[in-house]
């Protein structure tokens, strides 16, 4: 196939291992795709393969349960059970004899199997689907599901790479870890699933703009919309927020207005009701040239925004 | 919490899916999220005006898979956290029976007024969010449209037994069914995970003075049912007027003067709400 990188489906080379002793599988995987998008490096022996692993993970690993030196469960195990390799997609090659008696998916944790006589074209599709799907799970935030900071990256380049006009807002919760430190990280994890929808159905209900909503970690969230919306955007949220978020405390907390809670050197400290900041960073006439420029300018109008206990935001008013 | 509910006399029973939801209201809602410039406001006022709409919004958001169980009551507060896109799925999946116009408009808007008188005697009591006051006037009946619609035989019964034995519509389902709408309810709102206020408030609405947590939103119920009656708008099924427990006024710290005022306030705002039936 002579399928270029950006008509794939692929933000970059591919790379995969196939663990196999079987060349006629080899020689169809690594026809089915041109090498700049999907490149195969085959191994015949399992115990090959795993110190090139480790040292250089590929984005896909197919490994046949035919390899003799070593079985393929073991290598799948080997690679699921390190954190660092763990999200590394695995297809496993099976003949239909060794699925005659059903496998334990919970102990041979890969990702998809193929069953031999390979159909080339499910093959295809099976592969390319696993690839996908790992991309799109690797950096969605765990708890929100959000893109993550790899994703955030991405979307702020190609924004400013294309030249074009964006509001990037960057949003934090203030008094979250007191809230958190006093109610349990369970319930404070009901509080950022809380604001990471409102956050999404707001900037979602501005139809046909170029928009985005991203999870950074903990507390932190940013979205993208195009300067015009955001002033807008952010009172919305703010005003969503504040009159959501009482009903996530205790009646006398919310009552009172604030909680009281034990610092580190265990004095007794009360503390306000959750609210949202805001810094909103806007690129207009290619001001920006680069994503870290983005974050830099947006922690220090986070600071600004963070001056006022109440929910605030800050628009960064500096022209090109 | 068993999935269905049988009756202890006539053995029939009673599910949990399927709950109907009235076509207009279905149809105004359906605009509305489709229209871009439409608010969250707009369409959450909308969707208040139908028990089962709300009460499917406000099952969906406080269940597990959004993360804050039993924290939302407000209708508005749910539609912000779940978005167009799942109150459109909501609306598309919700089955609609014609036979609820028919047989349960009167409760319609007995819940609808009940609602409004629920908001206004919030308000007077110095509450915060009387919306919620009024999710929970809008609900308190719901056990009722589940016999009508699952067990539309046993229904008639009921209905018949209030005439012949003189019985208020209550006693009666306890007479046919062997219990009342009030633990349909407690079971209903247990089984969609709603907030612990407004379940409470929906199966103690008939003696408040028995909630155990949520005891001025129950004595609020109380009251408002109470009233709705009073004013003859719409129809809960009963014919008497309701018994007024003294504990709820109290518990709400009312004296006659306030009833009067909520009761001026329902009229203004009854005449509204009569304009949202066709």
């Amino acid at each position: 196939m002579s399928q270029t990188l950006e008509e794939s489906l692929f933000q970059r080379k591919q790379v995969g291992f196939l663990l196999s002793p079987d060349k006629s599988l080899a020689e169809m995987l690594q026809k089915m795709w041109s090498p700049e998008v999907l490149e195969f490096i085959v191994f015949d022996k399992g115990g090959k393969a795993i110190e090139h692993m480790f040292n250089e993970p590929p984005d896909l690993l197919v490994v046949d349960n035919r390899l003799t030196d070593i079985s393929g469960r073991e290598v799948a195990n080997l690679v699921k059970s390190e954190n660092v390799y763990r999200q590394l997609p695995v297809v496993m090659c099976v003949d239909p004899v060794d699925v005659e008696t059903p496998w334990n998916w919970n102990k041979v944790e890969v990702d998809d199997f193929l069953v031999r006589p390979f159909n080339p074209s499910e093959v295809r599709d099976r592969i390319n689907l696993t690839l996908c799907r790992a991309m799109r799970a690797l950096d969605a935030n765990p708890l929100s599901k959000l893109p993550g900071n790899t994703s955030i990256i991405q979307k702020i380049q190609q924004l400013i790479d294309g030249g074009d006009d964006f509001a990037l807002a960057y949003c934090d919760l203030d008094y979250f870890k007191s809230y958190n430190d006093k109610y349990g990280f369970s319930r404070g994890d009901e509080i950022l699933m809380m604001s990471a929808r409102l956050i999404v159905n707001t900037i979602r209900s501005y139809q046909g703009v170029q928009s985005f909503v991203g999870h950074v970690g903990g507390d932190d969230f940013v979205f993208i919309l195009p300067p015009d919306l955001v002033e807008d955007a952010c009172q919305r949220i703010i005003k969503a927020f504040d009159d959501i978020v009482p009903h996530f405390y205790d009646p006398v907390d919310r009552k009172a207005g604030n909680i009281t809670s034990i610092d580190r050197e265990g004095n007794t400290k009360v503390f306000p009701l959750m609210a949202i900041s805001l810094a909103v960073v806007v690129n207009t006439n290619k001001r920006i040239t680069h994503y870290g420029e983005v974050s830099s300018i947006a922690m220090g109008l986070k600071k600004k925004a963070k001056e006022d206990p109440k929910s605030s935001y800050v628009i960064d008013q500096r022209k090109a | 919490m068993a999935e269905d509910l049988k009756t202890s006399i006539r053995g029939e029973i009673l599910q949990v899916k399927d709950l109907p939801t009235l076509p207009h209201v279905l149809q105004k809602v359906s605009k509305l999220v489709e229209d871009p410039d439409a608010s969250t406001d707009a369409i959450a006022k909308v969707i208040s005006t139908d028990q089962v709409l709300s009460a499917k919004v406000l099952k969906m958001v406080n269940s597990p898979i959004y993360g804050f169980p039993g924290r939302i009551s407000s209708i508005q507060h749910a539609l912000v956290l779940l978005g167009f896109n799942v109150v459109r799925g909501i609306i598309i999946s919700t089955s609609v029976f014609d036979m609820m116009v028919q047989a349960m408009k009167g409760l319609w808007e007995h819940s609808l007024g009940c609602a409004t008188a629920c908001n206004i005697i919030a308000r007077r009591a110095g509450f915060e969010d009387p919306e919620e006051y009024a999710v929970a006037g809008l609900l308190h009946d719901l056990g009722k449209v589940v016999t009508a619609v699952q067990l539309p035989e046993v229904h008639a019964s009921v209905l018949e037994t209030v005439k012949t034995k003189d019985m208020t519509y209550f006693q009666a389902e306890k007479d046919v069914l062997g219990f009342g709408h009030d633990r349909i309810n407690a079971w209903l709102a247990r089984h969609w995970g709603l907030p612990p206020n407004i379940r409470e408030s929906m199966s103690r609405h008939h003696a408040p003075q028995m909630a155990e947590f949520y005891k001025p939103m129950s004595c609020v119920v109380h009251i408002g049912d109470f009233l709705v009656r009073l004013f003859e708008f719409g129809n809960s099924g009963d014919d008497q007027t309701a018994y007024l427990r003294p504990e709820a006024l109290i518990e709400l710290k009312f004296k006659m003067s306030d009833l009067d005022k909520v009761m001026d306030e329902m009229s203004d705002q009854l005449l509204e709400v009569s304009d949202l039936t066709f």
